[in-house]
């Protein structure tokens, strides 16, 4: 085993996943992987990510297909969250007591 | 502890098929699932419940159990001694309370009491895969300061999950800002890496100073005399005091740019946004009759 890397198939005994599962995400560019001696293996900073595709697909039945869609819109809504605080910062400039 | 109405949770009669459990299960699921409501702990403690709910009752042999006993669950025991004694056929509660060896971390963390009275500590089975037995648990902590503290670069204690952690907040960190500290989250299992650290800061707002970006904004009273015939004032920064000269016939709201003496950009070491001072002029009160006098005067004029 690489250092630090951590193996896509003990990842999946772990999570209860098919290795397909995590190769399809990796084809739909969410995740990167990588392949040493034909043994394929992820940076463990890609793990949150991963582990929040498998917590969708095995809680919500979303299928692999759609995670990008969903992937896309929380990016998004994250964008917005950082939004809405950086104007309640400002709104707090010119209403004091509200935010 | 509490009895867990497990079937209201969900918001199925007592009845429901195992399909309307889990068409009621997949829409609070889908509303209140911590990964689609980041940050709200509301939400991560509600879907708690109804995944618990629904590992009850999607489970036939769970099901059965909890609808046995029902709000007698504190004698379940009792009664399976009870029944043991009698020579019943019964169901072993060993036939639930296995677990499976990935479901630690989850299953005692994440289930009420009542549940794990009922079923054991591991009984965790569908929920089990769903919590992270490899890497750790990532922490969500909130870190508030007030204004005066987050503008310099300093060290900060914090107490997560029982554990002292001293971080160094960079200046200019912003109120509702976000850092990560990788690795500091729970420990991981089976040889998988830490959880992070995620820290969200409050900065309570300052009664004198009011932040913009990286632009502070204060108001300085001057007297009417002073803003009409002009003078000096001294004015006190957050970390020095500057002497600023006020021009004659200064009109009150008037501002001032002191350029650099605003709030330090983050992580950008020696840069400072601006300091807006903003002149209010303060009108005599209490007029001698010689005063009101003379200003009638000068009106007159």
């Amino acid at each position: 085993m690489q250092p630090n890397l951590i193996l896509i198939n003990e990842f999946c005994v772990y999570h209860h996943v098919e290795v397909e599962f995590v190769q399809l995400l990796e084809q739909r560019g969410l995740i990167e992987t990588q392949t040493i001696q034909q043994a394929t293996y992820v940076q463990p900073e890609q793990l949150p990510q991963l582990e929040k595709f498998v917590r969708l697909h095995q809680d919500l039945a979303i299928h692999p297909d759609d995670l990008d869609v969903v992937n896309e819109l929380l990016e998004r809504l994250e964008y917005m969250q950082q939004r809405v605080t950086h104007l309640q910062n400002r709104l707090v400039f010119y209403e004091p007591s509200g935010s | 502890m509490d009895f867990i109405d497990y079937y209201s949770v969900l918001g199925v009669p007592k009845t429901a098929s195992d399909d309307d459990i889990k068409k009621a299960y997949r829409k609070l699921a889908r509303k209140h699932h911590p990964d689609l409501n980041p940050d709200d702990a509301e939400a991560k403690k509600k879907f708690q419940q109804i995944n618990e709910a629904n590992e009850v009752l999607s489970d036939p042999g769970k099901r059965k159990k909890y609808d046995q006993y029902g709000k007698d669950w504190q004698h379940a025991d009792q009664f399976d001694e009870a029944r043991r004694n009698a020579g019943q056929q019964q169901q072993s509660r060993r036939q639930y309370a296995g677990g499976d060896d990935f479901s630690g971390g989850f299953g005692g963390a994440d289930f009420s009491d009542f549940f794990s009275s009922m079923f054991g500590q591991d009984a965790g089975t569908g929920g089990g895969r769903r919590q992270a037995k490899f890497r750790g648990q990532d922490y969500q902590a909130e870190l508030h300061l007030n204004l005066r503290d987050a503008y310099t670069t300093h060290k900060q204690t914090m107490n997560v999950d029982g554990k002292n952690i001293r971080i160094t907040v960079p200046a200019g960190i912003d109120n509702g800002q976000k850092i990560k500290l990788s690795g500091y989250g729970s420990p991981g299992v089976n040889g998988g890496p830490n959880g992070d650290l995620y820290i969200t800061f409050v900065i309570a707002d300052d009664s004198r100073y009011k932040r913009k970006g990286n632009d502070l904004y204060v108001d300085e009273e001057i007297d009417l005399y002073t803003a009409l015939l002009g003078g000096e004032k001294i004015i006190e920064t957050l970390d020095s005091k500057v002497k600023l000269t006020v021009p004659p016939e200064t009109q009150n709201g008037a501002k001032v740019r002191l350029k650099g003496k605003g709030f330090p950009v983050y992580k950008q070491e020696g840069t400072f946004g601006d300091l807006y001072v903003q002149w209010q002029i303060k009108l005599p009160t209490n007029l001698t009759e010689e005063q009101r006098e003379l200003i009638r005067q000068v009106a007159a004029m």
